[in-house]
């Protein structure tokens, strides 16, 4: 029942105020922090959802080698090099040589040489399986791939996808030529793309594929083309496979006759290969944990991310595959304060428990407590603490607004009408509507009044977890700027409970904040002078954020406690 | 419950370090390496280890009934496992924080991998050459293939250890307590 904020990204719709939160649709929009991009070009807020991805680079995530572009398709998507996937456990396979020759006793006859003798073969360290189980060994502990590669051009599959391929080839070329012209006039109607990608995107959309129904706005593009299927359609000569699909199943590919008989003489689970083992493979593979075959490993890719709108890079990876930083990172929280939210009474419920539990050896039960003391209980009002922290290296005026929910009249009379009613959860909530200023983030030696700070911590904490009154602070005051401390500011505020609430404590809320840009030097400290600010550019920037307090406890179930011991 | 009576039979040959905690009637064969940080527990019998065994840090073994605890020759134990198991066999290996109970009883050549607990309801055992991995502890056989490489980079460590372990280790002599 943790609280917490949720940034709403608008993903390039009309509006820009968020649904409300008690609407199921609601959810998908808000997102957290560190999962936000924000594009300076268009200073807007971008999710996961709205970005646009394209891959920068492959790599084999064994040898962490960058595979070129070129040569992942000739490699079908595969590590060339020495990497394969144990078929068992999926761990990567070593090359190791074979054992000495065994004297008999047991014990060794001569030192075993550092390079091995062949014949090689792949070995599991996670399961031990090894590759003479299949009957794949080698001669030369490298080149694998190469010695593999005959191996796979002759299995039965990759010849029928061959024969299949020489077979539409000549159809496909005459397909497309005659319709070539009809294709050109087609993508001139469709609208002007100035992103490169998604021109490509509807270009490959839009062009010709036999037998499938093309796509057209317009009627007159549609004759010519109708008129290619059907002459198509005609010529197309019938296609014989190589093996007799009956057959095929002998081969290894499973399926027919082969399942049957395994399932029928199956003695253990195991002997069948798992979900996991077998959907990897291209084709499909026998059903038998024994003749599955090593993998080469697939390769990763590292994705780049785009705005959707000005198509400004937002995440560039390095072009080195072990290296995890990004060559651009432009990630919201370096532009966004963080929002936390925290109820003071479940912190102090927290540290009760944990203080009584140390002091107590018996285990007693304290989970009614928890819920009944540290939830929401409905017809009460709790304070609620927001700390924002400014990631800028100038200082920002915040500004908070609470959006009016427009909680809609009950809509089914009758029987449960009234309980309907309280379902949407009437609360009501009081944050300072004053803009208060966050100060800019800097390094840690730099803030004055350090020293002191960490010295009132330890006090401040104890005084909290065993529920003394804190001196410093009066204790009237839980509406307002509680505090400000290096980049943190915690502002207070209050949420009331009607006495028939249910539901989750969840409310918009619109969080607008001043900062001054262009600025020639990083400022230092947060004593800038207001005057200052008149000189240089002053920008707003708005968001909408979701805070989730919690669940409400109802009322029946809290007057229910008395009763139970 | 009766107090457990200390006696160490330590050969010679082994090297058992200053910090091991020892209690009951333990033996040692030769050539065993016992690093620091390690437990060896005969609470309620005693416990038998072969030569060779190379016995890691945080390593727990332990015997509860009152039957002896054979362990055979060759065996490693890795960091944080903790073993119960009324016999073993030589040449196995017990990886990372593996856990095995005392319903086991454990053959030779066998691998227990990392993070695996063998806690089986009933009385078990493990045949020779069984491998034992993944989260659920799934069971499959090995077919032996390396094994003279492994024996011999078992006995190369176990000639590393007893030249290095000494130089920075205080280690335990004699008999008794």
């Amino acid at each position: 029942m943790v609280s917490n904020v949720l940034y709403h990204c608008p993903c390039l719709s009309a509006s820009s105020v968020p649904p409300p939160p008690h609407l199921e649709s609601s959810g998908y929009s808000f997102h957290p922090l560190h999962t936000l991009f924000f594009c300076e070009e268009c200073d807007a807020v971008r999710c996961n959802r709205c970005v646009s991805v394209e891959v920068s680079g492959y790599y084999c995530p064994n040898c962490l080698f960058e595979v070129p572009s070129a040569s992942v398709r000739a490699e079908k998507n595969r590590c060339a090099r020495n990497c394969f996937m144990c078929p068992n456990c999926r761990n990567t396979l070593s090359v190791v040589p074979s054992d000495p020759p065994d004297a008999g006793d047991g014990r060794l006859s001569a030192p075993i040489s550092t390079v091995g003798e062949p014949p090689f073969f792949l070995y599991c360290n996670h399961c031990r399986w090894d590759s003479s189980e299949v009957g794949i060994t080698f001669e030369k502990p490298t080149g694998l791939a190469a010695q593999l590669q005959k191996l796979e051009d002759y299995a039965p599959e990759s010849l029928e996808f061959d024969r299949l391929k020489e077979h539409f080839e000549p159809i496909l070329r005459a397909s497309s030529l005659s319709s070539s012209s009809s294709v050109a006039p087609s993508i001139s109607h469709s609208h002007h793309h100035s992103n490169p990608i998604t021109a490509a995107a509807s270009a490959a959309l839009a062009r010709d594929i036999p037998g499938v129904a093309k796509y057209t706005p317009h009627a007159r593009s549609g004759r010519p083309s109708g008129k290619d299927r059907s002459a198509n359609k005609d010529e197309m000569p019938e296609y014989k496979s190589r093996l007799d699909i009956n057959h095929a199943s002998t081969y290894g590919s499973g399926g027919g006759d082969v399942d049957v008989e395994l399932m029928r003489r199956l003695e253990d689970v195991s002997e069948v290969a798992s979900l996991e083992q077998r959907w990897n493979y291209s084709w499909s593979t026998s059903l038998e944990t024994r003749d599955l075959k090593p993998l080469r490993i697939p390769l990763h890719s590292k994705r780049s991310k785009r705005c959707p709108a000005c198509t400004h890079i937002l995440i560039k990876p390095e072009q080195k595959a072990q290296s995890v930083r990004y060559k651009i990172k432009l990630v919201a929280a370096n532009y966004l304060p963080a929002i936390t939210v925290a109820l003071p009474h479940q912190i102090e419920m927290l540290g009760h428990i944990s203080a009584e539990a140390a002091k107590r050896s018996t285990k007693a039960p304290v989970d009614d407590d928890k819920d009944t003391r540290g939830g929401l209980q409905a017809g009460k009002t709790y304070p609620f603490h927001m700390s924002l922290t400014n990631p800028l290296y100038d200082p920002i005026q915040v500004r908070l607004s609470v959006q009016r929910m427009h909680v809609a009249a009950a809509v089914n009379s009758g029987e449960g009408g009234t309980i309907d009613k309280a379902r949407r959860p009437p609360f009501a909530i009081s944050i300072p509507t004053t803009p208060f200023s966050v100060a800019p983030f800097a390094e840690a030696w730099e803030y004055e009044d350090d020293e002191e700070m960490f010295g009132l911590d330890d006090d401040e904490l104890e005084a909290r977890l065993s529920g003394r009154e804190k001196e410093p602070k009066p204790k009237s005051k839980t509406v307002g700027i509680l505090e400000k401390r290096a980049n943190v500011t915690v502002v207070g505020g209050e949420v009331a409970l009607g006495k028939e609430a249910r539901g989750e404590v969840k409310f918009n809320m619109l969080v607008a904040y001043t900062y001054r840009s262009d600025d020639p030097a990083p400022s230092e400290g947060h004593d800038i002078s207001p005057s200052k600010k008149a000189a240089l550019e002053t920008k707003t920037f708005a968001f909408y954020t979701v805070v989730d307090l919690g669940n409400i406890i109802p009322k029946e179930e809290a007057r229910a406690d008395p009763y139970d011991v | 419950m009766a107090p457990i009576r200390d006696k160490f039979t330590i050969h010679s040959k082994a090297i058992v370090c200053q910090d091991v905690e020892l209690k009951g009637d333990i033996t040692i064969g030769s050539g065993t390496i016992v690093h620091p940080k390690a437990t060896i527990f005969a609470v309620a019998g005693p416990i038998v280890i072969g030569s060779g065994c190379i016995i890691e840090e945080s390593a727990i073994i332990v015997n509860r009934r009152k039957e002896v605890m054979r362990i055979g020759d060759d065996n490693l134990f890795e960091i944080g496992c903790r073993i119960e198991a009324p016999s073993i066999g030589f040449f196995n290996t017990f990886s990372t924080r593996s856990r095995v109970h005392h319903t086991v009883r454990i053959a030779s050549f066998c691998v227990i991998g990392a993070n695996c607990v063998l806690a089986p309801a009933d009385d078990d055992t493990l045949s020779d050459y069984t491998v034992v991995y993944g989260p659920s502890a799934e069971r499959r056989t090995w077919t032996g293939k390396g094994k003279i490489q492994e024996a011999d980079l078992r006995r190369k460590h176990a000639e590393y250890l007893r030249e290095m372990l000494p130089k920075f280790n205080r280690l335990r002599r004699g008999d008794g307590t």
